[in-house]
């Protein structure tokens, strides 16, 4: 029975012969190689069989010759039943709407949750949001992704220090962090300060505690700055007498600027290629489909000649499901790639303002550079070696808690 | 020389266990109870109604009688029939 199983789902019709002798007819047939089951005879001269769907051609082409009539009496299957169910509009097309409904209904946001922050900062999120288009009933497919929002609220609304956004199905989730201003520690444990690195020391600010050295001094890393321990003074004995300690010590606090030094090594290549994009741009829309792109808008290839890409997916959601559809953007910018050349002492300067951008990377904000000087420059293999010697000005204050035992 | 072609298949059936159907062309007739009948190696419908079936064979007819017949499948050389069988006959030519 293996031949007649799955005929339901490619479709069967029954088919009854008229003539004399009708089985003979479905005798021809299973030489011709058509299956036929579930033959009987109703009278003398009719007989009913079913054949597949796929035989029905071969089975007509057999009568013609023949003296036998063919009527088809019943067709059964997955295919009839579709036709049938094609040719109800009315429900074909409820069906249809009612999945695009679903779709619609399933790209467009129901919620926006914002959690973690205060309900006035939260009004001032939601506004922002709504500013951006992020409100209940907006599409989803014409928003900005998480990762932009993120970044634009955290700009916009200046009281956030981290907000994550978060997209799930159809429920933006926000999850906010306040900025809070924390006065910095009033330092109370006693401490001293003691220097990081070796200079000359160029400006001194000590609000608190005894200087142990002065301006126009050299310092070496670990020397004392600034004592916590303030020696009360000897001549005053009564006030001495008052206070059992002979030292009183006190968190130490102050800036000590100091000019130090520092040599940078740095390769600048003479010749040096770099891409730009011109500003002219394409846009290109597609519709994916289980992976493959069906352009939409924006045919035909870019007239540029070397191309940026830069492609932005959309998926569409079926409840919570992502649909193998998704709508991509494709912008197209053009670029241009340049290969330029530098004379010797474009190099050096070059390499001069790279070397001091990098150091001040190193310091920090509050350092600053004085002054540089090539010690050495060579060129090797098209590109300019040198060795640049920069004088800094920066904080070289460490912090060094003073043990009193206990 | 047609004696020594039936002397050379006995032989092989004999020596080689080679199922005798495939062999001597004879059709093959599976009976389950009453039921249903499956005929293979058959050469061709001779006559079937609703109480009689005739399949051509190597010589001759096999003729099944019986009531309600229905040929359940038929394909090249093979027949499931199901109803009430009473009586399997081989007519000689």
């Amino acid at each position: 029975m293996r031949q007649v199983q799955g005929t339901y789902l490619t479709g069967y019709v029954t088919i009854s012969v008229k003539g004399t002798k009708p089985e003979m007819f479905f005798q021809r047939c299973t030489s011709h190689g058509i299956t036929v089951w579930n033959i009987r005879k109703i009278a003398e001269d009719t007989c009913e069989g079913n054949i597949k769907v796929a035989d029905i051609r071969t089975a007509r082409k057999l009568i013609r010759g023949s003296k036998y009539k063919l009527y088809f009496i019943d067709k059964k299957g997955y295919p009839f039943l579709f036709k049938r169910f094609m040719n109800r509009k009315p429900l074909l097309i409820s069906l249809i709407l009612s999945f695009l409904l679903v779709i619609f209904l399933s790209n467009i946001i129901w919620d926006v949750k914002i959690t973690g922050v205060p309900k006035d900062i939260e009004e001032k999120i939601s506004k922002q949001l709504t500013n951006y288009g992020i409100h209940k009933g907006a599409w989803i497919l014409s928003l900005d992704s998480p990762n932009t929002i993120q970044q634009k609220l955290v700009k916009d609304v200046p009281e956030l220090l981290w907000v994550g956004v978060n997209q799930k199905g159809t429920t933006y989730y926000l999850e906010g962090v306040e900025k809070l201003i924390v006065k910095e520690e009033e330092p109370n444990q006693p401490r001293n300060l003691i220097a990081t690195k070796k200079g000359v020391i160029q400006n001194m600010y000590v609000a608190k505690g005894l200087p142990m050295v002065k301006v126009n001094d050299y310092v070496e890393p670990g020397d004392l700055l600034v004592s916590g321990a303030l020696k009360v003074a000897e001549n005053n004995e009564e006030d001495d007498e008052k206070e059992d300690k002979q030292f009183d010590i006190v968190p130490a606090e102050g800036e000590i600027r100091a000019k130090t030094w520092y040599e940078v090594d740095v390769t600048i290549p003479l010749e040096y290629n770099y891409e730009e994009l011109t500003g002219n741009k394409e846009k290109k829309y597609y519709v994916q489909i289980a992976g493959l792109n069906v352009p939409v808008w924006g045919f035909g290839k870019p007239t540029f000649e070397n191309v940026h890409y830069e492609i932005i997916e959309k998926p569409i959601h079926f409840f919570k499901w992502e649909m193998p559809i998704k709508i991509v953007d494709n912008i197209l910018s053009e670029k241009k790639y340049y290969q330029d050349e530098r004379t010797r002492e474009e190099a050096v300067q070059i390499g001069i303002e790279q070397a001091k951008s990098e150091l001040l990377l190193r310091l920090g904000p509050d350092a600053k550079i004085l002054s540089e000087k090539v010690l050495h420059e060579s060129i090797e293999d098209g590109k300019v070696r040198m060795t640049i010697y920069i004088t800094a000005e920066e904080n070289i204050v460490e912090i060094q808690p003073i043990n009193q035992g206990d | 020389m047609k004696k020594f072609r039936q002397h050379v298949r006995s032989l092989l059936i004999n020596s080689f266990a080679l199922p005798s159907d495939v062999i001597l062309e004879l059709p093959r007739i599976t009976i389950i109870g009453q039921i249903h009948v499956y005929i293979e190696n058959h050469q061709g419908l001779a006559t079937y109604s609703e109480k009689e079936l005739k399949l051509k064979i190597n010589k001759g007819y096999v003729q099944i009688i019986g009531k309600e017949f229905v040929l359940k499948m038929m394909l090249p050389e093979e027949i499931l029939l199901e109803g009430t069988i009473s009586d399997i006959k081989f007519i000689p030519e």
